[in-house]
């Protein structure tokens, strides 16, 4: 009998603290959450943070999510190891990941309200997150001067504002780049001239896939890229029709372009297929065609990438000892396809809470702080706060010199204001877009079926939102 | 005070205290983090639902949007394909290598080990990415095949034919836990049927078929329920080798599922998916039981 009861109460107790142990995480979260909520209330309320915001700031384990390759990975992690040591008490959980898996893994944690403390943000992505109400509003610590943005230029501020408050802090600035082989176009004796048309830059594919077997690696799983891109040169500057539910164009003529490169590619034998890019991770500055390959048939002259990526892959090419070079993307109009863009932005999520102003301190030390920037090197792109691009700018390294003397020099005198940010329906037309990339490139379909295909499709994808 | 007390001791000694006690973490998780979830789904199955803002209802019409969207009939053609082809196959292969590593050597434990280890580790992400590079153009296979005279090497996860294959031999590959059920059931059956039959002459061959086969039938019959609905809801091999590529040949139907659920922010017509999978498992798995009277012997030995 006391055998039993105390069998029983062994078991209780250990059932209590098993739940005990999930039970305070959960009791811990939320009362997290409602700490938060006053807080961020005071703040807004009394305009500056006060006592609230002070404590907040002593102690913060900060959650800190970004896409990107290798060297921004490194140059991130070694920038806030300098924070977390000039402001002990503040910690860091980095979560850094590819871009495709960024996103997915970003919409979860909404719906989860888990949002990392701070997010890298991307242009196209704004709107929606500020619509849905899970970015914090910036406005008022730059007006309590937590947050210093004296040195930001104005049209940065605005790329990161909706309706007027500020929700994001540009990181840099960034334009279209077509990276390429210059050690073999140097060997080869081939040109590669800024502001190519397609016809122009057909003809280096070519000549590069006659001479030496090496073909052309074609943005592959990147319709929302280098599509808007195009259609931009036949005047279609926004793709979508928010409003009216439908794709902005009367027919599928703005899109053929785009295919109609895939299909000379196809058709003259010098593009990357999908064979080659089954093996590979789409996007990715370590698993390009263009620095990695087994043999001529897999390597390839050129990729569609942005400018603020330069410096990974020079860091990768120059393990096969390739040296890297820089130019737009080819379009038959590149004045009207071109445009500058903020490489991406630092944001503050709505479920920050108690970590909001602890997390603002953040972005204003990586915007402001020339030691952070003395690591970080403009690998987003050329910084966004003048003095401190001036600041670091005898300390870059040759290649990003170089990217700052093509968006100066090449893209900025030469572009066009950038397209609105993408609508909810968006990344499911260019999924659908990316699918026929793969049947034009096996020859299944031709470009002007592929276009209309897109079109028809695009129309029914956008009227179902 | 005192009563209270009283009551206390009273129910903590009866009968099922200790076991409902003893059940409750597991209970209480399952109900957290199964039950409550499964209703959230079933909720957002009937809503619009982007994931970034809040639902709102809108009745049948992630259902009525399955029955004209080509692609998730594409993903069930190929979810079948991959079900109804690696099932059997890692079956047959199971009770094969069972029938091999059942008489007991020195070495069967080692090899009963190797032979189940693909299964253990078989649905992570660590072999899928293995797999791919051993059905690359530079991989394994291919210059196996090119040792043997062919000539150039083929694209075994680029083309359409070829590339759910690459996923079903990975899929039959992972025979391990079925055949561990095997080898049990073929130790229960009693040597004296076998002796028996060998006094009535019957060789090797009519053994297996006359005795064995149908006293596993049971055995096959849990493996297969078992195992169709592990292949109708296998999500890691499409996702990390192939993407659903090319052409959408191997787009599994989870991968569909997670696709839209995740990467194009249809969350609720996500959710209306997994009610509609877990209708076409229900459905599967009552076909299996119905058909189990016609070809499962459950009588004893």
């Amino acid at each position: 009998m006391k055998k039993r009861l105390l069998a029983t109460l062994l078991c209780a107790a250990m059932a209590v603290t098993t739940l005990a142990g999930c039970g305070s995480d959960n009791s811990g979260a939320s009362g997290n959450t409602a700490d938060s909520g006053q807080t961020a209330q005071q703040s807004t309320d009394t305009g500056n943070g006060g006592q609230a915001a002070a404590n907040a700031s002593t102690e913060a384990n900060l959650v800190f999510a970004w896409w990107g390759n290798q060297t921004r990975q490194e140059r991130t992690e070694a920038a806030i190891d300098l924070y977390s040591q000039q402001n002990p008490g503040v910690t860091f959980d980095a979560q850094p990941a590819a871009w495709d898996d960024y996103w997915s893994k970003l919409a979860t944690s909404a719906a989860g309200n888990s949002l990392p403390d701070l997010i890298q943000m991307d242009y196209s992505y704004l709107e929606q997150y500020v619509a849905s109400g899970l970015l914090a509003d910036l406005t008022p610590y730059v007006d309590n001067g937590t947050l210093d943005v004296s040195n930001v230029p104005k049209s940065l501020l605005e790329a990161g504002s909706v309706d007027g408050k500020l929700y994001a802090i540009a990181a840099g600035v960034n334009a279209p780049s077509l990276l390429y082989n210059k050690t073999l176009m140097t060997e080869l004796g081939i040109e590669v001239p800024d502001n190519m048309t397609i016809a122009q830059f057909e003809d280096i594919c070519k000549q590069v896939y006659e001479k030496k077997g090496i073909k052309t690696d074609l943005p592959y799983g990147a319709s929302d890229n280098y599509l808007p891109y195009l259609a931009r040169a036949n005047d279609v500057t926004a793709l979508f029709n928010k409003d009216e539910k439908k794709m902005n164009m009367s027919d599928s003529t703005p899109l053929v372009d785009y295919f109609q490169v895939y299909q000379d590619g196809a058709e003259q034998g010098w593009v990357i297929g999908t064979d080659i890019h089954a093996e590979l991770q789409n996007n990715s500055v370590e698993q390009s065609p263009l620095v990695f390959y087994s043999s001529e048939a897999s390597q390839a002259w050129c990729a569609f990438f942005w400018s603020n990526q330069m410096e990974a892959m020079q860091k990768v090419a120059d393990e096969k000892g390739i040296e890297i070079g820089i130019t737009t993307w080819p379009s038959k109009d590149p004045k009207k396809s071109n445009f500058l863009k903020p490489s991406q932005f630092f944001s503050v999520s709505r479920d920050a809470g108690a970590n909001e102003e602890a997390a603002v301190k953040v972005v204003d030390f990586l915007t402001n702080s020339v030691d952070a920037n003395n690591i970080l090197l403009g690998e987003r792109g050329v910084p966004a706060s003048s003095v401190v691009a001036d600041a670091i700018s005898p300390l870059v390294s040759e290649t990003t010199q170089e990217v700052t003397r093509f968006i100066n020099d090449v893209v900025s005198p030469n572009c066009s204001a950038i397209s609105p940010a993408i609508p909810d329906g968006a990344n499911e037309v260019y999924d659908e877009s990316n699918k026929l990339v793969d049947k034009v490139l096996n020859k299944e379909i031709d470009a002007k079926t592929a276009a209309q295909n897109l079109f028809d499709k695009g129309n029914e994808i956008m009227a179902s939102k | 005070m005192g009563k209270k007390k009283q009551t206390l001791h009273h129910i903590l000694n009866t009968e099922s205290a200790a076991g409902v006690i003893c059940t409750l973490p597991f209970t209480i998780g399952f109900l957290l983090f199964m039950i409550v979830p499964m209703g959230i789904s079933l909720y957002y199955s009937f809503c619009d639902y982007n994931i970034l803002t809040p639902p709102v209802f809108s009745g049948l019409k992630n259902f009525q949007k399955m029955i004209h969207e080509e692609v998730f009939w594409t993903s069930v053609k190929v979810t079948f394909k991959f079900a109804f082809i690696s099932v059997p196959l890692r079956l047959v292969f199971a009770l094969i290598v069972a029938l091999l590593l059942f008489r007991s050597t020195k070495m069967t434990g080692i090899y009963r080990a190797m032979y189940y280890l693909p299964s253990m580790i078989g649905g992570s992400v660590a072999v899928a990415i293995l797999w791919k590079r051993l059905f690359a153009l530079d991989g394994v296979v291919n210059k196996i095949f090119m040792a043997f005279g062919m000539k150039e090497p083929i694209s075994w996860l680029g083309n359409t034919k070829t590339a759910i294959w690459t996923l079903i031999i990975l899929a039959v590959w992972q025979f391990g836990s079925s055949m561990l059920i095997f080898l049990s059931a073929l130790k229960q059956i009693p040597v004296s049927l076998y002796e028996a039959a060998e006094i009535d002459g019957a060789n090797k061959w009519q053994q297996f078929w006359k005795v064995t086969l149908p006293l596993l039938t049971s055995t096959i019959f849990f493996n297969l329920v078992m195992q169709m609905i592990n292949g109708f809801l296998a999500f890691t091999q499409s996702q990390i080798i192939t993407q659903g590529k090319p052409a959408d040949s191997t787009l599994f139907y989870t991968v569909y599922m997670y696709q839209q659920s995740f990467q194009f922010g249809n969350t609720g017509y996500g959710a209306a998916l997994a009610w509609v999978m877990l209708a076409i498992i229900a459905l599967i798995t009552w076909l299996l039981f119905a058909t189990k009277k016609l070809w499962v012997y459950e009588g004893g030995f």
